[in-house]
Order: structure tokens, then C-alpha cells, then sequence
């Protein structure tokens, strides 16, 4: 194994062996500092920025890094290899998520100090550095999904970190739904490029798929990436997501795990290239996600809800670019668009600050917004449209009402079937029940 | 014709009755910008407190007191002893329950050793697994509980069930209500908001073309349906209450609830409808009826549709079985704790068992708090005023035989408490002097900075003075080039931010200029305070600051704005008024310095949506700088003295007043118009800002102690760069601890304090019974200290004890919506109360004042002012006088007062505050910090 090699491997490894480490020692009952978890999550992420700017020299001059890692496993002659790659897509990625889960650690250990969950949260961080470093690390689609999977399951807990309220665990329970639906298409794409190619690997796979299969697997990646990016119609979990603390809003929502998807598609670009369908598909897509980003972001009047469509617009475009084969566009747009939302989710607490701040450097005299395209619209298309952005172009409802309810009464119907036989424990609430405030002063008389 | 239009009208009018009978229970708290403390429990203050916690416990679910637990970790370290105990048991009626058993004894029994709380959803777990489980091991206590088992019954209530048709609607009117109050956060705003919210609401749902969620299909119909009928928000709410088939006399309690279930939402719009001026930016027709005729429509289609739908209902968890096993160990606990045993138990005649039960029952765990409670803050009763008796002994210590080398007012406010005690430790020779933070000016101000006037008084009060801060016409071309300068940096902030969200410029500026916000990302967050620095310096050189002064002279009578109302300026005689108001209850009316400071607070940090909170009360939640600046330069008039004078307020012609201004996050100090200071007094200026410079770095050393990330081995310029970098760091939660640890407030001379150390805890209003022979003094002062100390105080409290219903829970995940509030996540209620970074380390205690005047004159003033008759009778505050002649304590306990005996031998003494508090996280108790000058009075005696 070479330096280099070494070096990649340390980088993707030092944050879940942290992870191991700590995590290990709780079980056993022994619970960090803050200052000592503060200090060593430095140290890491300091160490792995190092790593990945000596790996951005090397292969400034050189060509890719890849590390092999043996097999997973050997079935006479199949094998299933575990393989990293460096390349000149992978180390921005590599290095945004090494530099940003450090700053963001840097923010959290002041924010959440004497916070009953800051091992909970530095250790999710950890989990989830290394989760997007194996991601964006990966020789192959199954690492990938490795990777991939660790960032979506730390993304939910984090989420749900309050979870003695009980709005975090529902929310974190519907992110985890959608995350899973559409990881489907991931691992299916894994199963077919396997079946189809034998490998997932990017530097074989790719260029034994036929044109057909090519378009297959790539549509199923295609659904992976669009749930992970919160794409048209998967965007309404993107607001939800944001009961957890601000610093996981941040690296999550506005720098990361959000522009995951758009990592995914990177990747199979040659994919993508050997099919109009797919590539129009992505631009659709694309398209219909900023402009619908962009009209609903227009009507959020919380902080961190109309930046998250802010950010989401612009992944919109992302794909966009990526679908018209603009790669480093796309890479370029994504390192700009992840660094500025950072910035502004970390200070969306200030925002009162910041407004009263440039209210009275103007003068007093904002000048009104929401006033020049929305208004030449005629008064009724306008309330029409106002009201499209306010339900969140009804994305959730739609989805609940044409795809969670059937889904559920599929799934009800079954289990009864199954349970035919058991006493029903289903109650009826009979039509004219009285309605609900009148029944809990009823209860209350009693 | 007229008949049924007649009670048509009425019915109205009973309709807004109910609604307002019920919104008194909403929280008061405004849009966030502006924070004025107040008491959570307003809404019962006409209710004793004792009664009015449980009461507001069952009307929102909360606590009332802290948990038992908590109490019982008080009992184990000795905050609370049990003399404590045993005195506030003593003071309830006593009753023979059964032979050998007293009702006292039995109580008594249960607080200490104490019984255990048990419930019946984990009754069979501790049975099984848990406490109980190790208590059976020992076969009497078996027996003993089996003894109980056999005789209890069970009985408890059903807790109130959540209620499903909420969690429909609530994601749709948490959305409406913060589109609509919004404030500038949205791009677009809601179109129509001029209408109301009903109309504007209605106008946008009834549209055809949308699509509802399951539970709300038909919510457009009916709003059309609304809209053909030309329905008011009134129409619509009375049409839903007769749909119900409701009386009348049901209404307010329907009402209620609906207003209860989103609270916040709820007390904001009636906040803003029964003031639209306290809206930041734009006014909106705010009305609680409009909110009500949404919510209500909403529900009504809900309810309608839930009906239909078929519930799958869980098995009840608390059987039967469970609620008497839990029953029963409550009876086993108190047996067990009175040493009863299993015969003893069963020895009981039925009615003796009865009355047993009743006893135990009645003394639940509710009840244990209090009389845990009432010890709890008799405990810490005791401890000041022993301290504060003690410390009369070394009265007339400090007895200026020379001129004091300077004056200095600070706010009463507590957190300035250990500005005082360093400054006086670090130049004996000063003397400090406290007074509410606005010094008596009430003015409607406008600053050079500022788009709009702001009233700088306490809420209560209305200005009717206007003032404004103008450049010196030398500088009056810097202005406009300030002027010009910001507003194109505010531009280009706006734009950029705006900009960075949209569609096409989002495009640009991210994927071209995004990786520049990686510098302050960087900057802000691996070096906080040098990102600080340099930006000051980078504003001190690109915007100039101009000379000004404030126009303050008026010299007609009449000179009246036509625009706003307000009188421009003050008039001599009304200049005069306002000094003397400020220097004759605090006794300084003679013997002046040549230096007098007026400082003002206020507070300055980063990334915290309650930054006002930190600001000066007295104020109104806003800075008192300009405040103390106006003081002194009226002070300073001929005409001011020589009025003054005639009051027998004589100011000699060499004392010159300075206003100031203190941050207590990052502790600057700040002093005004120093180019008009006379040349002479330039060296004692010298001197003064030597000592304020000492004693701001003491003082932010002190405020360190709280703060477990400042290295406990700091010294004082490291603990000052500490306290700078709070707060501006992005990161920062805490900038300041607040008024968290308020416990005390003492109105009297400095003699009575001075060397004592008090924790940051003490509230401390300099007032003088001597020259007060009227006591109007003490009335005028007490009518400004008691609403606003009681308020911090009572928030400090309610925020505490129950910080999720009734402060704002943790900071973290908080949204700032709409710019007026802030939201856990992203669609819950506006969270209201003081979030839990605030007060953290607080002793929830009601504030004790200490008035240095007799009984009878406290009583005297008390009875003549009914707002703080209120107070006191309901026990919102309690109440204890030092005798300023004899000394004698007396403290009011059972609405009367009582002589209070107990003193200590002597304080505790240090030399020097660092040495009392060093190293130490917790509160402290008081200390005789013996400086260097007042270790030498202790010697000459």
C-alpha cells in the first residue's frame, strides 16, 4: 500500500473509528468530556482536511488513487470487492465534507454545551462524516450505498434528537419513510448492475452495461438521488427536517447529506450520457424542482424553512446541469451553494439581528419584495399560485392521499387477512359523534 | 324589526365578551424584537400564589413547583433544613387522625425520611423489577404492603386525551398565522392581509383548483360556502357554536380551549390586536375572533371527516388492577415511613383507615411541593436576612470623612450588583448608587442610527417627551456621508441575502460567489473575536462617526409635535423634576463629587432571537444608554441647579455629570460627551476610567465563575476577552447569563450592602428613609422597582420550574418565523417564556425585598397603591423591612409583619470578592469582603 493509499484510507476511516471508540466506551460506562470530545473531533477533522488536501496535490499531478480492500466475500469465481477511489470527482466532495463536519463540530461543542445529547450528537456527526467520506470515497456502487445508508440513518436520529417531544420523532419518522422508499432504487440498481455486469464497481460496471441496461439502472439511481436531494414530488420532507438542532440543519440540509443525490448522478454520468430519455428526464426533474423550490421558498416566513427551498432550488439547477452533462459546473455550483448555506443556517438564529440591523442602515425604508412578477399576475391566478406555494405545491398531500393511504389500506387489509381468526380489536366511531371540543368538555363535566 | 337585530347585536357583544374573558389567559409575550419580562401567571394574580400555581397547573398542564426530587436533593445538601420544614408544617392547622397519630407528624413523616411517588402505568414494573421489588425482600415490609393492597380502593382520574383533529389542522393554521403576522421574513407576502386574517384566509382557501389534505377535503367548500353568506369572523364562529347546539354559558369554555391549544399563536395576534404598534414592521388588523372563525372552520370540517373514519383504540394501560396496586403503595409508602407495621395496618378500624387514607391522599405530591417549596425559599428567607443583620455591625465603617473621588448610578438591575461591589473594591473612594435604568427620563427617542423613535421607559409608563440626536453642525456632513455609507452596505447585505434565495441570481451568486462566504464561515466560527475585531476596525474606518448631541432644550411650554403628539424637549422646570426624582430618594442630595456618572445598560450579542431579554427592563427591553446620557446633560444645566437648589438639592458648581452606558454581555463601558468636559476635571476623569476599566474586567472575572468553558485559572483581562468573545460568538447560546439566580431586591442607603457579597443576585435600589419624612419617595420607587423586579423574577420562576410549557424549552432547535417569534422546527407553536439557556442555573424563588423603613411606613405606602397591594397579599413577593434607626428585622409572614431574630456571630470574611468566589461554580452566600479601606474602619473600632 502506498502513502496515498494510506492517506485515503485514514481519511475515510478516522471518523468512524472515533465514532467505534467513543461509542464503544459508552457502553461500557464510561462517557467523554465535552472538552476531550470537543478537542478529539478537532483533531480528526483537522487531521482529514490535511489528508485530503495532500490527496487534491497528488492528483493535481497524478492519476486516480484506488485502494483495494480485498473481498467482502468469494463465491468460486464471483467476488464482491470493497474498493475506494480518489478521483478528480470525489476529492471536492472529500474535502467539503471533511472541512465543513469540522467547522461544524468547531460550532457545535460552544452550542451544545451542557446539552444532556452531546455525545448523542457528536458521535451521530462522526458516524455521519464517516457515512459521506465512504460515500464519496467509494470504487463502487456498494460501498456507495454503505455509505450512503449511514448518512440517511444518522440524518433521521439527528432529526429526532429531541425525542421527548414528540413532533421530532414523527418528522424523523417521515424522512426515514421517504429515505427508504426510494433507497429501493438503489439497491435494486446495485442487484441489476451485478446481475448484468457482475461488479458494481464504477471503473468495470459502467462500461459493460448495454444501452438498455445502462437506462434501467440509471433511472433507478435516478430515484435514490432525487429522495436523498429532496427532488419533485419528494420535497416535502425537506421542512420537516428541521426539528433537529441548527448546527445538523446546516451540514445536513444546506451542505451534505442534500447535495448527496447530486454526488450519485455525478458518478454515473456515463450513464447518463448514453441516454437522451434519462438525461431529459433529469433536466425535468431538475427544472420542476427549482421553479417549484423557488415559488414556495418565496412564501416561507420561517428562517430555516425558506432556506431549506432556497437550497433546494439551487440543487434543482444542480441537476439541471448535471442532466445537460455540465460537470464541473454542476461540482463548482455544488461546493458554492453547500459553503453559503451554511453560513446562512448557522446564523438563522440571528436573523432578527441581522434585519433590524439592515432595516435601520436603509433607513427605515425596505423596499417592499414580492411586488414585481408576482403582482403582474392577474388577482386570481395570483391567489391561486400564492396559495399553490403556501400548501408547498400540495406535494404532501398528494403524496398522502394518492400513495401513503392506499399503500396503508393495502397493508391494513393484509394484516387482517393474516389475523382472521384473532378478536378484531377495531372500533367504530359512530357517524354522529359529537365533535371533538364539545366532547372534552363533556369529559370534563363527568 | 329592531328586536331580533337588537339581540342579533348583543349576542355579538356576548360573543366578544367570551372571547376576551378567555384571551387574559393567553400569553402576554409580544413580538420578540422587544422583551419585557412580566409575570407568566398574570392572568392570576388576583389569586394567592400558592392557588394560582395548581390552578394554571390544571388549566396548561404544567408544573407548579419544582419536582419533588429536586427538593429532596435541596434537603440532602442543606439548602433546605428542617427547621425550615417543621416551621412552615407548624403554621397549617394540625388534626388527630388517629391515636398515636397527628396529622403534622404524619406529614412531617412523609417529606422526611419522605415517601415515593408512584403511578399506575409503571406500578407493576417496580412491583416486579424495580424499588418495590427490593422492598419485598424483607418479609415485614411485604406483609405490609399486602396489608395496604387489601384495604385500598382504587380511584384516579383519566388524563386528558390529545386531541386528533388537532394534529389535522394545526400544520395549516401554524402556517396561515405566521404567512400572516409575517413581519419581511417572506419573499412574498400574503396577498390581502389588509382584510384580516379570516377574510384574507378565507379568500385563499375557498379558491377552487387546490388540493386538500384527506382530513380537510371541503374546507374549501365551506369557506365559499362562508363567502356566499358574506359571513364576519363573528358570523362564522357563532354559526359553528349553534351548529354544536351550544348554550351560551358553554361558550368561553369551547373558546378557551380552542385559544389554549396554540397558545402562542394565539397570544401574539391578541397582543398585536389590542396594540398593532407593537408590530416591528408592518401593522396588521390583527382580531382573536378572526383567528377563532378559521380554526374554528378548520375543525369543523376535520371533525366532520374524522368521524366517518374508523380508530383503531388501543387497550387502556391503566386497568383497574394497576390503579389499586398504585393506590396501595402510596398507602404502603406512608405506613412504611411512620413505621407501621403489617398488624398495625390491619388493626385499624375501618374509619380510622378512612381518615388515614383521606390524610395520605389529601398530602399528595402536589402538596409535598409546596410545603417543600414554602421551606425552600423560607430557607433562603433566612440565610439574607441574617446575613444582611449581621452586616449592620460594621455600619458606619465607611463613613466619608473626605469627598468622595466620584458618584456613580448604575440600573437597579442585579447583574450590575457586582459592577458596584468591584468598583468600590477596586477605588474605595468611590461611592456607587443604583436607580431604575431609565433615571427618570421617559422619552420617546430617536437615535442617528435610528429608522424610528423608541419609548426608552418601563412599559407601564407613556413618554410624552421626544428627543433626538442630531450631529454638532460641524459634523453634520459626516452624518450624510454615514448615512450614504450604510445604506449602500445595508443594500448590498439585503440584496445578497435575497438574492442568494432566488431562482436565476441564486444560480449566480452561489455557483460564482458561494465559496467567498467560506471567509466570515471560517472567520466567525475558528476565531471569533479577532473576526470581531477586524470587523469594528473595518466599520470604524469606512463609517465616520459624528459628534452629536441630544435636543433636549425646550423653552415654551407649548411647543408640541403636530405629528406624534409629543412635546419636543424638556423645559427647565421639567428638566429639574426629572433629576430631582433620580437623586432625592437615593439620598443624594449633598456632599457631591466632582465627577457624577450615570451609566445605562443594555446588552449586545450574536445568533440569540431573545437578545432583547438581556436589555435594560426599565428601558422597556431596549438600551439605557441615551437615558443616561440625557440625565447628565440636564444635570449639567445652570438653570437645572439653580432650580434644584431651591429643592435643597444643592449640586456645587464644580460636580460635572457624565452619562454612560455599560454592555453586560461583552462589559464595555462606554462614557458620552467627554469634549464638553471642563479641562479641570480631566485628570479625575483619568482616574475614574482607570477604575471603571479595573472593575469591568473584575466584573466580567466574577460573571466567568457561571461559565464551565472559561478556564477556572483565568485572570481578570482573560476573563474580559472571554466575555467579548461570547458575545460574538455565532455558536453562543449563553452570551450572558441574565437575571438568571435573581432572588433579591434591597431598597435602602449603600451603608446597608456595601461590603457584602450578594452573588449577582440582589436587585439594589438606592433609597434614603431620611430624607423621605412623606415616604412619596419610597412609594414613587417601589410603584417602578416592585412590577419590574417582581416580573424578572415571576418569569425567572415560571420559566424554571416548567420550562416546556412555560419558558421556551432549549434553544437549539429554535426558527425565528416571521420575525416576531420563534417555533421549534419547522410548524409548532410559538414557544413563549425564557428558553432553557436562560435560566439553567436559576433558584426559582418569589423575589424578597428588603425595604430599609419601618413596618408601618412600608404599610402605609403598600395600602395607598393597590397594584402592589395585590403583590403582596397574593404573595407574589415577599416582603421583610430593616429598621433604619434600631436595626430590627422584621419579615411579613401571614400578611403581617414579624420581628425577625435570628443573627449570625459574624459573616464570613474575605479579602477581596475574587477570593469568595474563586473557583466555585454554585451560588454563594453572602461575605463581608473586607477591602483594604474598610478593613482599617475595622480596626480604628
Amino acid at each position: 500500500m502506498t502513502l496515498f493509499q494510506a492517506i485515503v484510507v485514514l481519511v475515510v476511516l478516522a471518523p468512524g473509528l472515533v465514532f467505534a471508540l467513543f461509542a464503544l466506551l459508552w457502553l461500557f460506562g464510561w462517557t467523554p468530556g465535552e472538552r476531550l470530545l470537543a478537542w478529539v473531533t478537532g483533531v480528526t477533522f483537522s487531521a482529514c482536511s490535511c489528508g485530503v488536501a495532500v490527496l487534491i496535490w497528488k492528483l493535481a499531478s497524478g492519476s486516480n488513487i484506488t485502494v483495494n480492500l480485498g473481498s467482502w466475500f468469494t463465491v468460486e469465481t464471483y467476488h464482491f470487492p470493497l474498493v475506494l477511489m480518489v478521483d478528480r470527482l470525489s476529492v471536492p466532495f472529500l474535502a467539503l465534507a471533511a472541512v465543513l463536519s469540522g467547522l461544524i463540530g468547531q460550532f457545535s461543542a460552544t452550542y451544545l454545551h451542557r446539552e444532556s445529547g452531546f455525545l448523542r450528537f457528536f458521535l451521530l456527526l462522526h458516524l455521519f462524516a464517516f457515512g459521506s467520506l465512504l460515500a464519496f470515497a467509494a470504487g463502487s456502487f456498494d460501498l456507495l450505498a454503505a455509505g450512503w445508508e449511514i448518512v440517511g440513518i444518522t440524518s433521521v436520529l439527528l432529526i429526532g434528537f429531541f425525542h421527548r417531544r414528540r413532533a421530532p420523532v414523527e418528522n424523523g419518522l417521515y424522512v426515514f419513510g421517504i429515505y427508504r422508499a426510494c433507497d429501493i432504487g438503489l439497491i435494486v440498481g446495485i442487484f441489476a448492475m451485478h446481475h448484468w455486469a457482475g461488479t458494481a464497481s464504477f471503473a468495470v460496471g459502467f462500461p459493460s452495461l448495454t444501452g438498455g441496461q445502462a437506462v434501467i439502472v440509471f433511472l433507478l439511481l435516478l430515484l435514490a438521488a432525487s429522495g436523498k436531494a429532496a427532488q419533485v414530488p419528494f420535497s416535502g420532507w425537506l421542512p420537516r427536517a428541521m426539528e433537529g438542532p441548527t448546527p445538523s440543519s446546516a451540514i445536513f440540509y444546506g451542505a451534505i447529506s442534500i447535495h448527496a443525490g447530486a454526488y450519485l448522478l455525478l458518478r454515473a454520468q456515463p450513464l447518463l450520457a448514453q441516454s437522451l430519455l434519462a438525461s431529459t428526464l433529469v433536466i425535468l426533474i431538475g427544472a420542476t424542482t427549482a421553479i417549484h423550490g423557488t415559488i414556495v421558498g418565496r412564501a416561507s416566513a420561517d428562517a430555516k424553512t425558506s432556506l431549506a427551498y432556497a437550497t433546494l432550488t439551487q440543487v434543482g439547477i444542480i441537476f439541471i446541469e448535471i442532466g445537460f452533462g455540465w460537470r464541473w459546473l454542476a461540482v463548482a455550483h455544488i461546493l458554492g451553494n453547500a459553503t453559503v448555506r451554511t453560513m446562512q443556517y448557522l446564523r438563522a438564529p440571528s436573523m432578527l439581528h441581522d434585519y433590524h440591523q439592515m432595516h435601520s442602515a436603509v433607513g427605515g425604508q425596505l423596499s417592499a419584495t414580492g411586488t414585481q412578477i408576482e403582482e403582474m399576475l392577474p388577482e386570481k391566478f395570483q391567489l391561486w399560485l400564492y396559495r399553490w406555494a403556501f400548501d408547498r405545491g400540495h406535494l404532501d398531500t398528494i403524496l398522502e392521499r394518492w400513495l401513503i393511504t392506499p399503500l396503508l389500506h393495502t397493508s391494513t387489509y393484509l394484516s387482517r387477512r393474516n389475523r382472521t381468526g384473532t378478536p378484531s380489536t377495531i372500533a367504530v366511531r359512530p357517524a354522529d359523534a359529537p365533535q371533538a371540543p364539545i366532547a372534552r368538555v363533556a369529559r370534563r363535566g363527568e | 324589526m329592531t328586536g331580533p337585530r337588537c339581540s342579533e347585536l348583543s349576542r355579538l357583544d356576548r360573543l366578544q365578551r367570551a372571547v376576551e374573558q378567555c384571551a387574559h389567559l393567553l400569553p402576554r409575550q409580544g413580538p420578540i424584537g422587544v422583551f419585557v419580562h412580566h409575570n407568566t401567571l398574570h392572568a392570576f394574580e388576583h389569586l394567592p400564589f400558592e392557588r394560582a400555581v395548581i390552578e394554571a397547573a390544571h388549566l396548561f398542564g404544567a408544573e407548579p413547583y419544582m419536582s419533588e426530587a429536586d427538593y429532596r436533593a435541596e434537603l440532602a445538601r442543606g439548602r433546605i433544613e428542617l427547621v425550615d420544614v417543621d416551621a412552615i408544617l407548624d403554621r397549617e392547622p394540625d388534626n388527630l387522625i388517629f391515636a398515636g397519630l397527628t396529622r403534622s407528624s404524619l406529614r412531617r413523616a412523609m417529606i422526611t425520611p419522605g415517601v415515593r411517588e408512584f403511578d399506575a402505568a409503571t406500578i407493576i414494573w417496580r412491583a416486579e423489577q424495580g424499588d418495590l421489588a427490593k422492598d419485598f425482600r424483607r418479609a415485614a415490609l411485604r406483609v405490609l404492603f399486602e396489608a395496604c393492597f387489601a384495604r385500598a380502593v382504587a380511584h384516579e382520574e383519566d388524563p386528558a386525551q390529545p386531541r386528533p383533529v388537532d394534529e389535522v389542522i394545526h400544520p395549516w393554521l401554524i402556517r396561515l398565522c405566521s404567512v400572516f403576522l409575517d413581519q419581511g421574513a417572506a419573499y412574498w407576502p400574503m396577498p390581502n392581509r389588509e382584510k384580516g386574517f379570516y377574510k384574507s384566509v378565507r379568500g385563499l382557501l375557498a379558491r377552487r383548483g387546490g388540493i386538500l389534505p384527506k382530513y380537510l377535503v371541503g374546507l374549501d367548500e365551506e369557506f365559499r360556502s362562508q363567502e356566499r353568506r358574506f359571513f364576519s369572523a363573528a358570523d362564522s364562529v357563532l354559526d359553528y357554536l349553534d351548529s354544536g347546539c351550544l348554550e351560551e354559558s358553554e361558550w368561553p369554555e369551547i373558546l378557551q380551549a380552542e385559544l389554549l391549544a396554540l397558545p402562542g399563536w394565539a397570544g401574539l395576534i391578541h397582543v398585536l390586536e389590542e396594540k398593532p404598534t407593537l408590530a416591528p414592521h408592518k401593522i396588521l388588523p390583527c382580531s382573536l375572533l378572526d383567528f377563532l372563525a378559521v380554526r374554528l372552520t378548520m375543525l369543523r370540517v376535520a371533525a366532520r371527516r374524522q368521524a366517518t373514519e374508523t380508530i383503531e383504540e388501543e387497550p387502556p394501560l391503566k386497568t383497574h388492577e394497576r390503579r389499586r396496586l398504585s393506590r396501595a403503595a402510596r398507602m404502603y409508602d406512608a405506613a412504611r415511613v411512620l413505621r407501621l407495621s403489617g398488624e398495625d395496618v390491619e388493626s385499624l378500624t375501618e374509619s380510622e383507615w378512612a381518615a388515614f387514607a383521606s390524610e395520605v391522599k389529601v398530602f399528595n405530591g402536589l402538596e409535598r411541593r409546596r410545603i417543600l417549596h414554602l421551606a425552600y425559599e423560607r430557607a433562603h428567607e433566612r440565610e439574607i436576612l441574617r446575613g444582611l443583620s449581621s452586616h449592620r455591625k460594621y455600619r458606619g465603617l465607611f463613613e466619608q470623612q473626605q469627598r468622595p473621588s466620584a458618584q456613580v448610578f448604575f440600573c437597579l438591575d442585579e447583574r450590575e450588583e457586582s459592577m458596584r461591589r468591584a468598583l468600590e473594591e477596586v477605588n474605595p473612594s468611590i461611592e456607587t448608587y443604583s436607580a431604575a435604568g431609565y433615571f427618570g427620563v421617559a422619552v420617546d427617542y430617536t437615535g442617528i442610527d435610528d429608522p424610528q423613535s423608541s419609548a426608552l421607559c418601563p412599559v407601564v409608563v407613556k413618554p410624552k417627551h421626544a428627543v433626538v440626536e442630531r450631529p454638532k453642525p460641524e459634523d453634520s456632513s459626516l452624518l450624510e456621508r454615514r448615512r450614504w455609507r450604510r445604506r449602500v452596505l445595508g443594500l448590498l447585505m439585503r440584496n445578497s441575502f435575497i438574492s442568494s434565495k432566488t431562482l436565476l441570481l441564486g444560480w449566480l451568486s452561489t455557483s460564482v460567489l458561494g465559496l467567498l462566504s467560506a471567509v466570515p464561515l471560517i472567520g466567525h466560527l475558528l476565531a471569533p473575536r479577532r473576526y470581531a475585531l477586524l470587523r469594528d476596525r473595518l466599520n470604524d474606518a469606512f463609517l465616520p462617526e459624528p459628534r452629536t448631541e441630544l435636543t433636549l432644550m425646550r423653552n415654551t411650554k407649548e411647543s408640541q409635535d403636530a405629528v406624534s403628539g409629543l412635546l419636543m424637549g424638556f423645559t427647565p422646570e421639567e428638566k429639574a423634576e426629572r433629576v430631582a426624582s433620580v437623586l432625592g430618594p437615593s439620598g443624594l442630595v449633598h456632599g457631591f463629587a466632582r465627577l457624577v456618572v450615570i451609566i445605562g445598560h443594555g446588552s449586545s450579542s450574536l445568533n440569540n432571537p431573545l437578545e432583547s431579554a438581556y436589555d435594560c427592563g426599565a428601558c422597556g427591553g431596549r438600551r439605557g444608554g441615551p437615558n443616561a446620557r440625557l440625565f447628565a446633560a440636564m444635570a449639567n444645566r445652570k438653570e437645572v441647579r439653580q432650580r434644584l437648589r431651591e429643592q435643597g438639592i444643592d449640586i456645587p458648581p464644580d460636580t460635572w455629570f457624565i452619562g454612560g452606558y455599560h454592555d453586560t454581555c461583552n462589559d464595555e463601558i462606554e462614557l458620552f460627551d467627554l469634549d464638553s468636559l471642563p479641562s479641570t476635571h480631566q485628570p479625575d476623569l483619568e482616574s475614574l476610567r482607570n477604575s471603571l476599566d479595573r472593575a469591568r474586567a473584575q466584573n466580567a472575572l466574577e460573571r466567568s465563575r457561571r461559565f464551565e468553558s472559561c478556564p477556572p485559572d483565568a485572570d481578570a483581562d482573560r476573563a474580559l476577552r472571554h466575555a467579548k468573545e461570547r458575545s460574538e460568538h455565532l455558536g453562543q447560546p449563553r452570551p450572558e447569563y441574565g437575571h438568571c439566580t435573581n432572588s433579591i431586591c434591597i431598597v435602602g442607603r449603600r451603608d446597608l450592602t456595601r461590603g457584602l457579597f450578594l452573588d449577582r443576585r440582589a436587585f439594589l435600589v438606592s433609597y434614603d428613609a431620611n430624607f423621605d419624612p412623606s415616604n412619596s419617595g419610597l412609594s414613587s420607587l417601589l410603584s417602578a422597582a416592585v412590577p419590574v423586579c417582581a416580573g424578572i423574577s415571576l418569569e425567572y420562576y415560571f420559566s424554571f420550574v416548567d420550562n416546556d410549557r412555560y419558558g421556551c424549552g432549549t434553544k437549539l432547535p429554535h426558527n425565528v418565523t416571521s420575525l416576531m417569534g420563534v417555533m421549534d422546527g419547522h410548524a409548532s407553536d410559538l414557544r413563549t417564556g425564557l428558553p432553557w439557556q436562560m435560566v439553567e442555573i436559576h433558584e426559582p424563588v418569589r423575589v424578597l425585598f428588603v425595604v430599609e423603613t419601618t413596618p408601618d411606613r412600608l404599610e402605609k405606602v403598600i395600602d395607598a397603591n393597590s397594584a402592589l397591594k395585590q403583590l403582596v397579599t397574593n404573595r407574589w413577593i415577599r416582603l421583610a423591612t430593616i429598621d433604619p434607626a434600631s436595626a430590627r428585622v422584621h419579615v411579613h409572614r401571614d400578611s403581617k409583619f414579624e420581628e425577625f431574630h435570628e443573627a449570625l456571630e459574624r459573616l464570613p470574611v474575605a479579602l477581596s470578592s475574587q477570593e469568595w468566589y474563586s473557583g466555585k461554580l454554585q451560588h454563594l452566600p453572602m461575605a463581608w469582603i473586607q477591602t483594604p479601606r474598610t478593613a482599617i474602619g475595622a480596626r480604628l473600632r
